[in-house]
């Protein structure tokens, strides 16, 4: 209790609270927009936080991501497009409310629930934190690597598409974090004897490329006709729900929040699979299945209530085993790094400030973004009637900004462009480049630990099963890729 | 071929040369794995997993904005529906080409921030971007394009590079600025 009274200590210097604020209005703005996702805003965002402070660019790029919850959910609801992907799911009850006039209810709910959860799953954090690092600290390399490959294995079974393509592209990812100096003895691997290979792919330019500037090409392909927006309460009281709303509603945000709690520590887990469990859940348990679909509320308060408590949970292995559990936290693992900083067990013995400090700004974050969301939501839809033809030179001149200022090398700029037409091509093709950016941030500490335990072990690879927990994370690892396969081979069948 | 099968054969191609580049180095050292060892295992794991995908494409995956296509099969098939579209419609083809023309003018914004981070600094490279976007790629005025390209330019300049003191491509017109103000 003391260290986190220390991490508000640290939060509410005037400094922080300003970015905490920066984040979680940025989160906000881009989960409405349609496209610009989180990853692309925090990839945008990584090198401009370079000369910051380590807990201050930890606290807003945090505030983007949870701010982000919030702020999809606005579009969902009014347009039926998911301003992010954790609230597609929303789209369903959300907007089928506002048809029938509920629009206020629809989002008072969410934002209530958002809150709770939000809020919950902070405090989740500060509790479970502690004794996870005290455990993972016992951790050798085999333990970490067979860790590693399990939730790399996770991450793709979760994918949604096919095992094959997702794995290619955790191998693409683990590919490109092989280029450059060889973390353990420093031969230069890859480079083609470039020097600007000589360092290695940076993160900024490959992240910014493969969703900043693959962006503005899909934003290139879109309708620019306006959309329709079903218009919000415009006082503060339209957004209360009904007595009979907020009586259902209860149950669905207390089983959302432990859920995507739960699901937020899972690597590959967070606010998207969250979101869609409680629906399905909800629906289950419902009395009502069939309202399921034409506006039930419980299909609002428990995803959305699931996404925020999932966005919390994902924090837990980012801290405690320096191990993220989707491409946002990875991320903000490379942000971590870049700041000189190594999440994992030891970060609360050597910078608690940092861990308190970010988890403390989440519990002020998530009040900030309640009293943003319900009275400015009006505002808020406003940004939506930018056209493309003034977003898409200002992301490009942001892009540019980004990926020049974290090197001042021409050549990353050159890389990002390379990347940005790469990212377009996989993306359009349907694979999934979250992966490649969690196995490239993830490849290096893996390939570490890889080594450092054949090399104990003087090759033998039996090191990865000689004690129960590395044991039990390499069979893991195989058990989720097989049921990887299982599914489809059944769905073939029939 | 679908899009799915050529950006394998792109990565399939990515992953060889890899490979053979990781046949260089050594993979086993006197002290244990050596530099080779996990390039030439991802490596061969990637053309393994690209010659798979090739056979059998499946399913595509989630992305961040759902921006798949919903058939996932990629780019050429949309080109083969803007083709259908084509030949059933004059006026369909006069926007498939309007769309395609759009799309081509975007992606030459990208080289020309390529070329302008390298040669001719932020300002005129920002200002390039904007004419080709607003004025070429949207049809919106020359006005707007200008006086536009000038707006991001100058925020940028004293946002990023004067206050936030963030390193800007520079050329004279950023040297001459940063001379006034700082």
């Amino acid at each position: 209790m003391e260290a986190l009274l220390g991490g508000f200590a640290v939060t509410l210097s005037i400094e922080n609270l300003a970015y905490c604020f920066v984040g979680v209005l940025l989160g906000t703005v881009v989960g409405i927009l349609p496209g610009l996702g989180p990853l692309t805003t925090i990839a945008i965002l990584l090198p401009i936080t370079f000369k910051m402070d380590v807990t201050s660019a930890i606290i807003m790029l945090s505030g983007i991501y949870y701010g982000v919850a919030y702020g999809g959910t606005v579009t969902s609801v009014l347009m039926r497009i998911p301003g992010e992907a954790s609230s597609v799911v929303t789209c369903l009850d959300g907007y089928e409310m506002a048809r029938k006039g509920r629009a206020g209810a629809a989002l008072g709910v969410a934002g209530i629930g958002s809150f709770v959860a939000g809020t919950v799953g902070v405090i989740g954090i500060s509790f479970l934190s502690p004794p996870l690092a005290q455990l993972v600290v016992k951790f050798g390399p085999a333990e970490y690597a067979m860790l590693m490959l399990a939730g790399l294995s996770l991450v793709t079974y979760m994918s949604g598409g096919s095992l094959a393509r997702a794995l290619l592209m955790a191998a693409f990812g683990l590919l490109l974090g092989t280029i450059g100096s060889d973390p353990i003895n420093m031969t230069q691997r890859l480079t083609f004897d470039l020097l600007s290979l000589g360092d290695g792919i940076n993160l900024v330019p490959l992240a910014i490329g493969l969703f900043g500037l693959s962006e503005v090409l899909f934003m290139a392909r879109q309708d620019p006709d306006a959309l329709k927006v079903l218009p919000p309460p415009s006082r503060l009281l339209g957004f209360m729900p009904s007595r009979e709303e907020a009586r259902r509603s209860v149950a669905p945000v207390g089983r959302g929040t432990v859920l995507g709690f739960l699901v937020g520590l899972l690597p590959g887990g967070g606010a998207v699979l969250a979101s869609f469990l409680s629906y399905a859940i909800e629906r289950k348990l419902s009395k009502r299945p069939e309202e399921f679909g034409h506006g039930a509320v419980e299909g609002v308060a428990g995803p959305e209530s699931a996404n925020n408590a999932g966005t919390a949970g994902a924090f837990v292995p980012l801290l405690c085993m320096g191990i993220p559990a989707n491409a946002i936290t990875a991320l903000l693992l490379g942000a971590f790094m870049i700041h000189g900083v190594t999440p994992g067990p030891t970060i609360l013995e050597r910078q608690p400030e940092v861990f308190w400090g970010v988890v403390a700004s989440m519990y002020i974050g998530n009040v900030m973004l309640l009293i943003l969301n319900l009275p400015l939501i009006g505002l808020f839809v406003r940004i939506l009637e930018v056209p493309r033809a003034f977003l898409a030179p200002m992301i490009l001149a942001v892009c540019l900004i980004g990926v020049y200022s974290s090197s001042g090398n021409p050549a990353d700029v050159v890389l990002a462009v390379v990347f940005g037409f790469v990212g377009y091509g996989l993306r359009r093709s349907g694979f999934d480049l979250g992966i490649v950016i969690l196995a490239y941030v993830l490849g290096p500490i893996f390939e570490r630990s890889v080594r450092q335990a054949l090399a104990i072990s003087d090759g033998d690879p039996m090191i990865f099963f000689h004690s129960w927990l590395s044991g039990g994370f390499a069979v893991l690892a195989v058990a989720i890729l097989v049921a990887g396969l299982w599914p489809k081979r059944v769905g073939q069948a029939a | 071929m679908t899009g799915a099968r050529s950006a394998t054969l792109g990565l399939l191609a990515v992953a060889l040369i890899g490979f053979w580049q990781a046949t260089r180095l050594e993979s086993w050292s006197f002290d244990g794995p050596g530099a080779g060892f996990f390039p030439q295992l991802v490596a061969g794991l990637c053309i393994a997993l690209a010659l798979v995908v090739l056979v059998a494409p499946g399913r595509p995956g989630a992305t961040e904005a759902g921006d798949t296509d919903a058939d996932g099969t990629g780019a050429e098939d949309a080109d083969a529906k803007d083709t259908g579209a084509e030949d059933t419609n004059r006026a369909d083809a006069a926007v498939a080409a309007r769309s395609r023309r759009t799309f081509a003018l975007y992606a030459a914004s990208f080289v020309v921030l390529a070329l302008g981070a390298a040669y001719a600094g932020f300002a005129l490279t920002v200002i390039a971007v904007a004419i080709l976007i607003v004025r070429f790629a949207e049809g919106r005025s020359w006005f707007a394009a200008i006086g536009y390209g000038l707006a991001c330019a100058l925020i940028g300049l004293v946002c990023f590079g004067w206050l936030l003191r963030v390193d800007l491509p520079e050329s004279a017109i950023e040297r001459a600025f940063y001379a006034l103000v700082r």
